[in-house]
């Protein structure tokens, strides 16, 4: 079996490591997604007019944009905003991960805060103004009563959401991120078995993918069970 | 005992179907009846296959290859645009026959595809930022050095310099782009397409005075097609002999192109390499 690609452990090894870097972006700018895209979403039903235009023109940019174009831009566009001393800081910290890291994270936060936003427009009204009738000011009628049915409401579409980040995160290895894809060109690049390591590939992102709906699927039963 | 005839005409049958599968094999004998050569090129790399703007053709170096080798061996020629990624896998489900697009040699490599002779070597080198006083590879130790994916530079830089950390980029535009930008501090690519980025760097940038490898450059043939990969390797060495690939290489890479890079080894062996 020794024509076996995988039979290889510097491929396996390589193939790990890429699979590591990929579960690590993933996982970091999904939570920060999360957690910004709550934050777009309140200022956006809540703010005042001027601060709402500038959440819509952050959704507009970031969903109207090829995400490919957006990490280009975080990757060689924005650091040279920075004074030079602190580009060398971001290039000596592993600014490829940092850098994709951003710009994923915000790309999704701005699909995100919409999939919240029009869970939270579909919860009765009685709910916000029963919430302020027991005397709750804005905040916390959003923090305990509106955001967790919001988020129940919005469950399917933030599914959707979090399988469209996790596969953008192949992207990042246009900037040299040595992720799963990378891994994956690299190999390819050596050995030129191309359909073999492709098909390696899309078996891991498949996996993943399958994981991250069924953990979708086990929290969809989850919480709607306490609904009743 | 006799046999139905239905069986007997199904038997006929398949044996054909089997026979003709046979005659598939020899890939040279179905060029030849077919009268055509599927020769692929990359499209976007001057002066190697590229876009001519006022023609909007796709010309080259290696096109130029593909059209002097089907019209040696009598066959019209069929050019096909590839990408990088392209090249192995169309060559291996037959969708073209020969691919001339600075196919680098490495013995990984040749367990897929068979490689012709090498019609030409390149240098790699790498590139680094004039005042930053790296003039060895010995002084990229502990330093980032970038790449394009999926190129043989990638391969010769991680082995060439261990000490060092090899960061890809998707094109060489963009892992120069890095090096300007100094998030790395060297770039390594073959001399010859270095060349343009050394003008566009305004003598900002400059080769480190050694070379990673000599890179091999041939064609690529199918693998396990004997009779193809003799009838092309014998072609080159007529061309060798005509002083073909010379003049080729002179309209292309020749002293008056803004390449000016001369063709010092020539067509070699590709089993010389394979130690």
């Amino acid at each position: 079996m020794k024509d076996l690609l995988l039979a290889n452990p510097d491929y396996v090894t390589l193939l790990l490591h890429g699979l590591g870097v990929t579960a690590r972006l993933f996982a970091i700018s999904w939570v920060l997604a999360m957690v910004l895209a709550s934050l777009l979403m309140a200022v956006r039903s809540a703010a005042r007019p001027w601060a709402q235009r500038w959440v819509w023109l952050f959704v507009e940019y970031h969903r109207n944009v090829p995400g490919l174009v957006q990490i280009f831009v975080w990757y060689f566009g924005v650091p040279q905003l920075l004074p030079k001393v602190m580009q060398q800081w971001v290039n000596r910290h592993d600014g490829e991960f940092v850098l994709s890291c951003i710009a994923l994270t915000l790309y999704a936060a701005a699909y995100m805060s919409e999939d919240l936003r029009s869970g939270l427009r579909s919860l009765p009204r009685g709910q916000a103004e029963a919430a302020r009738s027991l005397g709750m000011n804005y905040r916390q009628s959003l923090l305990y009563i509106l955001l967790p049915q919001a988020l129940r409401a919005s469950l399917p579409p933030l599914v959707n959401q979090t399988l469209a980040l996790f596969k953008a995160t192949s992207l990042a290895m246009t900037v040299g991120v040595a992720d799963l894809m990378h891994a994956t060109r690299q190999i390819e690049n050596e050995t030129y078995r191309t359909f073999e390591i492709f098909l390696v590939a899309s078996a891991c992102y498949l996996a993943i993918s399958w994981l991250i709906m069924g953990a979708g699927a086990y929290a969809s039963r989850r919480f709607s069970a306490a609904r009743h | 005992m006799k046999l139905p005839a239905t069986t007997v005409r199904f038997a006929l049958a398949a044996l054909t179907v089997l026979a003709s599968f046979g005659a598939s094999a020899d890939q040279l004998a179905d060029i030849k009846a077919r009268g055509t050569l599927v020769c692929g090129t990359l499209t976007t790399t001057e002066p190697l296959g590229f876009q001519d703007p006022q023609t909007r053709q796709i010309v080259g170096f290696d096109v130029d290859m593909c059209a002097a080798i089907a019209k040696r061996m009598g066959l019209k020629l069929e050019h096909k645009g590839l990408s990088i990624e392209q090249r192995i896998p169309e060559l291996s489900t037959g969708r073209v026959d020969l691919v001339s697009a600075a196919l680098g040699y490495t013995k990984e490599r040749a367990q897929q595809v068979a490689f012709t002779a090498a019609h030409y070597q390149v240098p790699i080198r790498v590139m680094v930022k004039k005042d930053a006083g790296i003039d060895s590879f010995a002084k990229l130790a502990d330093k980032r050095v970038s790449a394009v994916k999926s190129a043989t530079t990638e391969i010769f830089a991680r082995r060439g310099l261990t000490k060092s950390e090899i960061v890809t980029y998707q094109d060489g535009p963009s892992a120069y782009l890095a090096l300007m930008q100094d998030k790395v501090d060297g770039f390594s690519t073959s001399h010859t397409a270095g060349l343009r980025y050394l003008a566009e760097s305004k003598g900002e940038a400059v080769f480190i005075n050694d070379s990673l490898a000599w890179e091999p450059t041939a064609l690529g043939v199918k693998k396990d097609e004997p009779a193809m990969l003799a009838a092309v390797n014998k072609t080159l060495e007529d061309m060798e002999k005509a002083g073909e690939i010379d003049a080729l290489w002179t309209k292309w890479y020749g002293p008056t192109t803004r390449f000016a890079f001369a063709r010092e080894k020539k067509l070699t062996p590709i089993a010389t390499f394979a130690q």
